[in-house]
Formats: C-alpha cells, structure tokens, sequence
C-alpha cells in the first residue's frame, strides 16, 4: 500500500511502487490536467511538483513519490502560481494548449527560486519543456511579466 | 712474522667479508628497487584497466564541462541541461527532477541509482572534468586530493566500492551498457594502483 499526497489530499493506493506516477495521477486518481508527451522525461508535458521542485511525472516512480506532497496544475496555489497563471491568461500564451500545464509548472519552479530571471535564466530553467506551437517568445514574455507582478 | 701473517690473514679475511658486505647490501638494494619497480609496474598496468572503465560512457557522460552526455553513443543530454551553481542544474532543470533516487525507472528508462543521499545525481564538479584529457592527466587529476574531493588512495578505493553513483555504472538499466570490468575486478585494481604508489604515464 502508498500513501500518496496530491493537491492537499491524501490517497491509499495498491500499486507497484515502480509504476510511474503519471500514470497514477491520470489513471488512479483521473486529474488529466498534467500530461503524457513522450514518456522519457525529454518534453516536460507531464511536470508536476514534488515537495515544491518541479518532477517529470513520467520519470519519478510512484515509490520515490511516496509520502511527499505532490502538486499538479489542478491544485497549484500561491502568489508565484498567481502570478503566473494570470500573466498566462493576459498574454494568451497558450496555442494547442497541450504542453502548457507543464510549461506553467515548471515557469512557477523556476520563478521561486529565481524573483528576476533574465532571457538566459528562462531558457536554462526551461529548456526541457518543448511547445510544438512554438509558443516560446510569449512564454518568455509571461514569465517577465509575472516576475514583475511579484516585485 | 707470525703476527704479521695473522694480520695479512686477517686483513684479507676482513677484505673478503667487507666485499661480500657490499655484494649482500648491492644483491639486496637491487632486489628492493626491483620490487618496488615491479610493482609501480603493476600500478601502471592496472591503471590503464581502470581508465577503461572511468573513460566509459556511464563515467564520463556526466565529467563535462557545462552538460552532461547520454547514451552509448555519448550525444548531449535531451533535454539539454547545465551545471548550475550546485552541479544539480537549474530551475525546472535539475538532475534530480527526473533521475530517481530509488534506481532506474525501467518504464521511462530515466537512470536512477539508490543511495542514501538525497539528490544524488549530478554533473561531476569541474575539478573532476575528464572530457578531453590524456590518460596521464586523468591519472593525475584522479590522485590530486585538491581535485579528487580531498581523497587519499584508500577513499579512492571506498568511493569506487561503495558509492552508489559509481555503483550504478554496473547496473545502468536496459539500453544502456554497463563499464567493461566486473566490480570485484575493478576494486582490485584500484588496489594495486594504490598499492604500487598511484603510478601515472607521463
């Protein structure tokens, strides 16, 4: 048995502990807002956060995951998320919309440990999140504007 | 007379022992640096077994500059990542994000290796880059407590022992080739390196 803690809520799931916890999220617990791209952490569709860190969903197994506090885009909260999230909506970033709850993810990641990231800073934090619309100079807009908010 | 010829007696016979002296002190000496060379030798040949394995893809991909390989065919890392202050990478780009700390994920193939320490995978720090360097340089950067971690030759061997980011080289996952020499192998061989004095090619 895992106890698993998504989005505030704790859940006791009969599971193999190698299995991966993308696959727990969507298919045990049905919160299909993260996402499966490739399934070889290379395209950060399926980013979630595990104790405040961004993780690639499909890559962490459901064992490691256990007992932490595991956030997805549907429980994701705070100043920094707000920020984010609205800068998102102002900007209509979102094109096919496919990648961008792992884009948000990770954006949220690296705006909390970085308050002012320059252009440089948002490619190296977001390198691995790919947008097969090319949404990446609004990306990187949204998240100067959200940096802005948070001064 | 009698005396006199006791004496050249005795001086011939303290000749022939200061000479033997000499010949047992020169057989011995001899022995000696035959054994130590014999033995430095030996370190050498077992460090260029060793370099096998630390020029190995599961060693050297990630004794890089900026950021680390992958794979076999020793291409850069998808999705690219880099060093960042802690050698942990950066932002939504750290090692940790992906790579278990429980071993390898066999569904997504992502390699991760068990281990106490949280965090554990990592760019090796720049003090430890391989990439690019001869074997001698190698060897050198290997011993150097200033660039090895601060380690002597007997925490070189318990690195190579018992670390569970060197231990992952034997067990890399499926699609991935182990290093070349079994473990119990390759300790001995760090054995022998050490013992014989750390010897490096020039």
């Amino acid at each position: 048995m895992i106890t698993l803690n998504v989005n505030g809520e704790t859940h006791e799931l009969n599971l193999d502990p190698k299995m991966p916890l993308l696959w727990v999220i969507r298919d045990r617990l049905n919160l299909t807002g993260t996402k499966f791209g490739c399934g070889h952490a290379m395209c950060g569709a399926c980013v979630v956060h595990i104790d405040g860190q961004a993780a690639r969903s499909c890559s962490i197994m459901v064992g490691e995951a256990a007992g932490k506090n595991i956030t997805t885009i549907e429980g994701v909260s705070g100043k920094v998320a707000a920020a984010v999230t609205t800068a998102w909506q102002r900007l209509d970033v979102v094109q096919c919309g496919y990648c961008q709850s792992g884009q948000i993810m990770s954006a949220i990641t690296l705006l909390t440990g970085n308050k002012n990231p320059t252009d440089d800073d948002i490619d190296a934090g977001m390198e691995g999140n790919i947008c097969r619309c090319g949404t990446y100079v609004r990306i990187r807009r949204a998240i100067h504007e959200a940096a802005k908010a948070l001064v | 007379m009698l005396n006199g010829q006791s004496r050249t007696q005795r001086a011939a016979f303290l000749a022939v022992s200061f000479s033997g002296a000499i010949l047992l002190a020169t057989i011995g000496g001899t022995q000696r640096i035959h054994a130590q060379s014999t033995t430095q030798a030996e370190s050498l040949a077992a460090l260029n077994k060793i370099v096998a394995v630390l020029q190995h893809p599961r060693c050297m991909n990630c004794h890089q500059v900026e950021s680390p390989l992958q794979g076999d065919s020793r291409r850069l890392h998808i999705p690219h990542v880099v060093r960042g202050t802690d050698n942990h990478g950066v932002g939504a780009m750290r090692c940790g994000n992906c790579h278990n700390g429980i071993g390898n994920n066999e569904t997504s193939r992502t390699p991760g290796a068990g281990g106490k320490r949280k965090d554990l995978w990592q760019l090796a720090p720049l003090s430890m880059l391989w990439q690019g360097i001869s074997v001698g340089d190698l060897c050198r950067s290997l011993k150097d407590p200033v660039r090895n971690g601060k380690r002597s030759g007997e925490d070189l061997i318990e690195h190579m022992t018992s670390e569970p980011l060197v231990l992952w080289g034997w067990n890399p996952g499926s699609g991935r080739e182990p290093v070349p020499i079994p473990h119990d192998e390759f300790v001995k061989l760090m054995r022998v390196w050490v013992a014989g004095g750390m010897a490096c090619p020039q």
